[in-house]
């Protein structure tokens, strides 16, 4: 994290997003919304003084994943890169009621710069690598473990805000009372490996949870049931840390957890199917975590448009080839790396995102693409200028030209014969699916066979 | 070579089992014999092996082949493969035309019959298809030698720092305040619980 934000090579866009983007692989042009952080970058230290001035305190649902506050202006934890505050202008009290201002008058370089305006940024690139990661599903929506009923129901990202250092307790696992738990119930698979929720295995929560029913009991000693379907240990090392685990003394029921009841006196009931026994069981815990299924990003469709990248049935983006391509996209010079292409945890995200980064550099090391010449051309003579093609070519390859016909750049023409069948005059023919070609072949296929004495005999197998 | 005149070589690969378990492949092949402008038709086991793409080389350079139909597997696998046989042999490389005879044939009929019947025909309409083709010329355009990357969790930051290491400006973009993402949001990391950050 610290290199990229050093290295002379990377310019660092943080608060910003991709607006738009066109052109081809080798040439795309792509315009960068940097959104104002009412903090003028060139002026401000980091000192962190505005934050701890600042009154107004804000739930942390992105960072924090909802374990903690942070302040109105703020840098989201102490190692940010860069270290460099925003103003979140929806709760500010001085862009919502006009006054306040302590942190202008506590900085003292007079960064804060609560006129800044977001800024756009035009860039040339030849690849794109897309790497915008992964949402939380909603544990809700399966209201049987009662998220969100009682604040000692969380979900395996809300433990680690728990457990950390840098989090609300100071890496304390504590009740929401403060208390140390006597008890805790982790649950597998909740909204993964269900078809009231998501199919698929979401791949890293075994792992995790594992590693929770170490840390719960090593950091507070509680006694921990680990609810789960089938463990899913299958890296390097992995079985080797479940079998650790066990040692420890982690009581595991292999069921999933099918309920979590929350009781007068606020422990939790947690209900299940001891499958090994063939029983249902049912503890009483102070704290469970839902090890909680991840989804594609809320704006995964927005992404997939801007990026010309298709979906897999499950929503994450498509590879080119699930075994041959894994980096690959349906758009030439366009990349997935890590969870975007589905759920991985960190080793294959880095060897996936490793993968991504050469099919760039092999890119640009060959200095040039090659463009299929299997694209639409217009005969000028038939073309009458209507424009029909310009509006349907999905790729915008199609201009008028000086004399007002329709004239198709090759570079951004995929070749895919919509303007050709659009064209009311049939002046668009596509280069290599000729009207003759596929008429050809269309009678090619629908022709009974030729008599023997229509044939001519041709050299046959040797 | 006049490419108004068309030569065209069929060349029905066997893959394996894969298509001749269930497509009579010798009656593809009689078939496409007796087709206008097939000059010769052929069978082999693995039409990508280096012997298969030499049977087309050799072909081209004995038999004036100028169109070649092979019938195999989808083009998304080994169109280029075929292209590259044929430029090889100093034919313009899309004087090529693949009928897909395993995903769409053999590997999703079961009477053999039928797939005989159907294998036929798209080779027909192939051959048919191949004999209008016209030589293309691909073009080469440079490269912006600059990189977009979309998201600056720890997928994003990998990606970016390889680039940039092997000395290609870079443009990292992160929606957040901070680049990090989820791991920075993690305390310690299976299986060796080491720090995230």
């Amino acid at each position: 994290m610290m290199d990229a934000g050093r290295h002379p090579n990377i310019t660092l866009l943080t608060y910003s997003e991709v607006e738009e983007i066109s052109g081809y692989v080798g040439n795309f042009a792509v315009r960068i919304r940097q959104r104002a952080r009412s903090v003028n970058a060139d002026l401000c230290t980091g000192c962190g003084l505005c934050q701890e001035k600042c009154p107004k305190k804000v739930l942390d649902t992105a960072f924090g994943a909802g374990m903690g506050q942070r302040k109105a202006i703020y840098t989201p934890f102490s190692q940010a890169i860069p270290n460099i505050p925003v103003i979140d202008r929806e709760n500010c009290t001085f862009f919502t009621r006009g006054k306040c201002k302590l942190c202008e008058k506590t900085c003292p370089t007079g960064a804060i710069d609560y006129e800044q305006q977001d800024k756009l940024l035009d860039v040339a690139v030849g690849a794109i690598v897309v790497a915008t990661g992964f949402a939380m599903w909603d544990p809700t929506l399966l209201p049987q473990y009662s998220y969100g009923l009682s604040p000692n129901i969380i979900t395996g990202l809300q433990f680690e805000r728990l457990s950390s250092a840098t989090g609300a307790t100071g890496g304390e696992i504590v009740t929401a009372d403060g208390e140390k738990p006597k008890r805790v119930a982790i649950l597998h698979c909740i909204g993964s490996r269900d078809h009231h929720a998501h199919e698929y295995c979401s791949r890293f929560c075994c792992m995790y949870s594992l590693k929770h029913a170490h840390q719960v009991h090593d950091k507070t000693g509680a006694e921990v049931y680990d609810f789960y379907m089938d463990m899913r240990a299958f890296g390097k090392a992995y079985e080797e840390f479940y079998e650790r685990v066990q040692e420890e003394g982690i009581t595991f029921v292999r069921g999933r957890g099918a309920e979590v009841e929350v009781l007068a006196d606020g422990k939790l009931r947690v209900k299940g199917e001891d499958a090994d026994l063939g029983r249902l069981v049912a503890v009483d815990v102070d704290l469970v975590i839902l090890a909680s299924a991840v989804e594609p990003q809320p704006d995964a469709s927005r992404v997939a448009f801007l990026c010309g990248l298709g979906r897999t049935p499950d929503g994450w983006f498509a590879e080119a080839h699930p075994k041959l391509q894994p980096v690959g996209t349906a758009t030439a010079g366009v990349f997935l790396a890590g969870c975007c292409q589905g759920p991985r945890d960190v080793p294959d995200t880095v060897a996936h995102a490793g993968a991504a980064a050469l099919e760039v550099v092999r890119l640009f090391n060959q200095g040039e693409v090659t463009i299929s010449p299997t694209v639409a051309v217009v005969d000028a003579a038939q073309c009458v200028g209507c424009g029909e093609c310009i509006l349907t070519c999905p790729y915008g390859a199609i201009a008028r030209n000086a004399d007002g016909k329709a004239e198709v750049n090759a570079a951004l023409c995929m070749g895919c014969g919509t303007c050709v069948a659009t064209c009311p005059s049939g002046a668009i023919t596509a280069l290599h699916f000729t009207d003759q070609e596929i008429v050809a072949q269309i009678d090619g296929l629908l022709q009974e066979f030729a008599t023997v004495q229509d044939t001519h005999y041709a050299i046959r197998n040797t | 070579m006049k490419s108004d005149e068309p030569r065209i070589g069929v060349y029905i690969c066997e893959c394996g089992i894969n298509i001749s378990a269930t497509v009579d492949v010798p009656a593809v092949v009689e078939m496409a014999a007796a087709l206008p402008h097939v000059v010769v038709s052929r069978q082999y086991k693995y039409m990508c092996s280096e012997p298969g793409q030499e049977m087309i080389q050799q072909d081209i350079r004995e038999h004036g082949i100028n169109r070649v139909v092979v019938a195999s597997c989808t083009p998304r696998m080994h169109e280029p493969t075929f292209r590259r046989a044929l430029a090889g042999a100093g034919l313009n490389p899309y004087f090529f035309e693949m009928a897909n005879i395993r995903e769409h044939v053999s590997w999703a009929v079961r009477d053999s019959e039928a797939g005989t019947d159907k294998a036929q025909r798209l080779v027909r309409a192939a051959v048919a298809r191949v004999a209008h083709h016209q030589p293309l010329e691909a073009r080469r355009e440079p490269v912006e030698q600059a990189a977009l990357i979309v998201g600056g969790g720890i997928a994003g930051i990998q990606a970016a720092l390889s680039i940039a290491d092997a000395g290609y400006p870079v443009y990292l973009v992160e929606r957040e305040p901070s680049i990090g993402g989820r791991m920075a949001q993690l305390d310690k990391t299976f299986p060796t619980l080491d720090c995230s950050i």
